[in-house]
């Protein structure tokens, strides 16, 4: 059960501590049930943090999205530790970082938030429209009860969830250095059933789909930013000597980008499902994501983010691996 | 101007027409989003919303566009075509208002050829905003759900009819090419649409006072605000690309094999490298002086310039924010701060 007073009460001593530059969570949004990521860099400001159905964002993002600016001759950077709120997946995007080094142990505080899952924004958009004030929500025996200004409205989960948190089989942190409230029981079984329509598809007829899809990019690369695993300092999509991806807009280009941007995710994407959320133009990224999902868990066993002592999928070769789709 | 009435039995056939007489655009939906599209057989528009996803600006100004073609060892370019006359059907009154205020941009010191041509050759067709969205405040900045700036022809959604209210001579030469199709205006189908639009403004819940903002903007450079609103931006460019207003773009030579094409595309002032210098220097770093940017340059450097708020209210920016930085926030935050 979500206990809000223990998680402000953990934020308050935690940006207390001398060894802490801040803490991010999450807080009630501008309007309707829009949620904004929060920095509490004094305790007073833990008094506005959040926890409930509506905190979709993966905040593990802002781990490696910091600026790194030169700094003045003789200063040092800030060192102290970042404290973060992660649902389940996001504390798997954590794993992986440090899987991978992007982040140092000791520079990062998780503090895991078991989750009963979060909603799909469209969907509850659709149900309550029109809200310009801020709402919230709250989850109540399986259902989402909703905060009306005309008095609260209980769905049926089912109805209003992320279809990542459907099938979700980590709703717990699985590796936090505080846990606020007792586990949730894992809910659904992934069988990538979400795919298997896509799969039996001839060729010709995913290019179509694909194709279709890639044209109403904008390349705006808000899947690109938002993604907890993009984190290279210099992005190949960002060079233009030599661009290894022109700025035009075609077909052509935003396929390129969009192979480009799968690709560098096998073995790596957690699914959290942060890309195709922010997607403002509604491409079905976590189409491509669980494919290339799927293929790396069957052929080689493999999951990211769970164990931070693990290596890489790049670099776990086993001389054992299945090789029958290698031509 | 003139006012007429359009069936909605007739409007089919009026479509039609409009579609014989120049290349017809209207909303429609490209899997999830909504954008100005050119009818094809089959097609069919979809008018049913507070606004696009994507603004009819992609039109007029297309995220990529062919400047001239070139090839390798050979110093002839080939030009593009010569264009169509277009005619845009369901604009809502803010991005029309957007044109208008992008036109005196790209006619400034020197004439934008590509955008004046393309905007010389267009009809804007508006229609009405009865139903807002959440995030719309047009009101605040100048507009209205019924404002007919930029626009050639208003058309209002009366449920059995259309009135038609012309407001340029291009919005003139649709009507007179359609005469068979109208009927005249009464005086009560113009009470009746003033009415419609008076209460589509009342519905208008979110806005800001806007007064004072331009001038106070340059005195809050180095205020915390910016950093503590920019805190969570991703930088990425949902909120400059499909920013009615927003007309920045980058040149860039494209090379295939030996031929080559130079063409401008969509560029926007919260990605990093849009200031990168070639030295590696980037005179905006970081987040915080891109957001900055974004602000001060709607709110206050056009203000200078042109004498208009280079923002007309379409809400987009706020919602597709996949991290709810809300302009409107950001604005009550300049109006409380003291300089």
């Amino acid at each position: 059960m979500v206990d809000l007073e223990k998680l402000k009460t953990a934020a308050r001593e935690t940006v207390s501590r001398d060894d802490v530059k801040y803490l991010i969570g999450w807080r009630q949004g501008t309007y309707g049930f829009r949620v904004s990521p929060h920095f509490v860099k004094e305790p007073e400001e833990a008094e506005k943090l959040i926890f409930s159905p509506l905190c979709t964002n993966n905040l593990a993002t802002y781990l490696v999205l910091t600026e790194r600016l030169p700094l003045p001759r003789g200063e040092q950077p800030d060192s102290r530790k970042v404290a973060l709120m992660v649902k389940g997946c996001d504390s798997r995007a954590v794993v992986q970082q440090l899987i991978e080094q992007g982040i140092k142990r000791e520079s990062v505080l998780i503090i895991g938030c078991p989750c009963e899952g979060v909603i799909d924004l469209k969907k509850v958009e659709e149900k309550f429209p029109h809200l310009p004030g801020p709402a919230q929500a709250r989850w109540s025996n399986g259902n989402i009860v909703f905060h009306l200004p005309d008095g609260d409205k209980e769905v049926p989960k089912g109805e209003v969830l992320a279809a990542k948190c459907l099938s979700c089989r980590y709703p717990n942190p699985v590796m936090t250095d505080l846990m606020l409230w007792e586990e949730v029981q894992t809910r659904g079984n992934d069988e990538y059933d979400d795919i298997t329509e896509l799969e039996a598809k001839s060729p010709q007829e995913r290019w179509l789909f694909w194709e279709d899809k890639f044209s109403s990019c904008i390349r705006c690369y808000s899947c690109r930013n938002v993604c907890p695993m993009c984190y290279c300092e210099d992005c190949v999509l960002d060079r233009l000597n030599p661009a290894w991806v022109f700025r035009s807009n075609n077909i052509s280009e935003n396929t390129a980008f969009h192979l480009a941007r799968a690709f560098h995710l096998a073995g790596r994407c957690i699914e959290c499902g942060e890309c195709e959320r922010v997607c403002p133009v509604g491409i079905p990224l976590m189409k491509l994501n669980r494919k290339l999902a799927k293929e790396v868990k069957e052929k080689y066993e493999y999951i990211p983010g769970l164990d931070p002592e693990s290596k890489p999928l790049q670099s776990s070769y086993r001389p054992d691996d299945k090789e029958d789709f290698i031509l | 101007m003139d006012t007429k009435k359009l069936s909605k039995d007739k409007f089919g056939d009026f479509m039609a027409i409009l579609s014989r007489q120049k290349k017809l655009y209207v909303p429609q939906k490209e899997g999830e989003s909504l954008r100005f599209a050119p009818v094809t057989a089959g097609s069919q528009p979809d008018l049913a919303f507070p606004n696009t996803t994507v603004p009819p600006k992609s039109v007029l100004f297309p995220q990529t566009e062919t400047l001239y073609q070139f090839e390798q060892g050979n110093t002839d370019m080939s030009l593009p075509g010569e264009g169509e006359e277009r005619v845009l059907f369901g604009v809502r009154p803010c991005d029309a208002r957007a044109m208008a205020i992008v036109d005196s941009l790209f006619s400034w010191d020197v004439d934008d050829p590509y955008y004046l041509t393309r905007r010389e050759q267009t009809t804007l067709l508006g229609l009405s905003c009865l139903e807002p969205g959440t995030n719309c405040f047009c009101t605040s900045v100048g507009g209205g759900p019924a404002s007919t700036e930029g626009l050639d022809m208003l058309l209002t959604d009366l449920g059995e009819a259309f009135l038609l209210q012309t407001v340029t001579e291009k919005g003139e030469k649709i009507i007179q090419s359609v005469p068979e199709l109208l009927e005249e205006a009464t005086a009560e189908d113009l009470k009746a649409a003033e009415k419609l639009s008076q209460e589509a403004a009342v519905r208008i819940a979110r806005g800001i006072d806007t007064d004072g903002i331009p001038e106070k903007l340059p005195g809050l450079w180095e205020n915390p605000l910016w950093k503590d609103f920019s805190e969570s931006c991703l930088g990425c460019g949902i909120c400059t690309f499909l920013c009615p207003t927003c007309h920045c773009f980058d040149i860039q030579d494209e090379m295939e094999g030996f031929e080559g094409r130079r063409c401008r595309m969509w560029d926007s002032c919260m990605f990093s490298e849009y200031t990168l210098h070639a030295s590696g220097h980037n005179p905006r770093p970081s987040r915080h002086e891109r957001t900055r940017n974004r602000v001060n340059h709607k709110y206050s450097y056009f203000v200078k310039n042109f004498g208009t708020i280079a923002c007309v209210g379409c809400g987009r920016c706020i919602n597709l924010c996949p991290v709810n930085i809300d302009i409107l926030n950001i604005l009550s935050q300049v109006v409380k701060e003291a300089i």
